[in-house]
């Protein structure tokens, strides 16, 4: 991890891919308990197959935090000044996901230099399940 | 009962929350998050930050931990909690989110209601002198029958 070096970056680049273990029930129980969300859909089976799934969800926030992963893995967390996405679709227990981000503006405005991303997780089929944009302050 | 516009503008309580470097551990354990600057100080210092920083997403720890109260909150606004989805989460970072005690307001920033009933709830994080650390945008989707 460094700054980012805006000459250094063009746009339509690819980061490095991050892979997120496959999500198995034990993730969400450690993830409910971390973040403190604890609605019965993402650790009770039970509870959301009355609830009209096969079984649990991940939380949003858990993918999401994966996507951070990423963002943190290439920019320096000191240089994001926004991170953003919109949930597209649940992710499954066994699913196995893989964090991609493309360079997609890079803008100089009063001396400032500024980097956005398009970030997204998606499953092994290529269905995004959350998709976004990083902006970080470059030099 | 449904959402209405007018819950606009609506402010929920102003709350605090004591960010620990232990919870910040915690939440990188269950992130699979293992970059040292999370868990060591001295790690912390020498990537040039004055403590262990907090991820990108531990706001969402400052919400749930901080103010379980906004499950009663939204049921009290009209929102049908068994048919809620996340729809969006947007961070826009201020300053690094440190260990130390942080105060947070939520609003209700939007309603979208109609075919698609949206609520948008942007919440505020200060530090103790009152300057704004981050503020965070929820949007949540109502589903229909």
């Amino acid at each position: 991890m460094a700054k980012i070096e805006f000459d250094k970056v063009e746009v339509g680049q690819t980061l490095p891919p991050l892979d997120v273990p496959v999500i198995e029930h034990a993730n969400l129980v450690r993830y409910a308990g971390a973040s403190g969300d604890f609605n019965p859909i993402h650790n009770d089976p039970d509870f959301a197959r009355k609830a009209g799934l096969d079984g649990t969800i991940s939380h949003g926030m858990y993918v999401m935090a994966q996507v951070g992963r990423l963002c943190t893995s290439w920019a320096e967390q000191k240089d994001i000044a926004y991170f953003g996405v919109t949930f597209k679709a649940m992710t499954k227990l066994g699913e196995k996901l893989t964090i991609v981000g493309t360079i997609k503006k890079k803008f100089e405005k009063d001396g400032k230099k500024t980097v956005t991303v398009l970030v997204e997780a998606k499953n092994e089929a290529g269905e995004v399940k959350a998709g976004g944009d990083l902006v970080v302050n470059a030099v | 009962m449904a959402i209405t516009k007018d819950i606009v503008g609506k402010k929920l309580d102003r709350f605090d929350f004591t960010v620990e470097r232990g919870k910040i551990k915690e939440f990188c354990l269950a992130i699979n998050e293992k970059n040292p600057i999370y868990f060591d100080v001295e790690e912390a210092k020498k990537a040039g930050y004055s403590d262990v920083p907090a991820p990108p997403t531990f706001p969402t720890v400052i919400m749930f931990w901080g103010y379980p109260k906004i499950w009663n909150d939204m049921a009290e606004l009209g929102i049908d909690l068994s048919k809620i989805l996340h729809l969006k989460e947007e961070y826009t970072y201020h300053k690094i989110l440190y260990p130390g005690k942080v105060y947070a307001q939520s609003e209700i920033a939007d309603v979208k209601v109609g075919r698609a009933e949206i609520v948008t709830f942007r919440t505020t994080i200060y530090d103790e002198k009152n300057d704004p650390i981050l503020s965070a945008e929820m949007a949540i989707f109502i589903r229909k029958d």
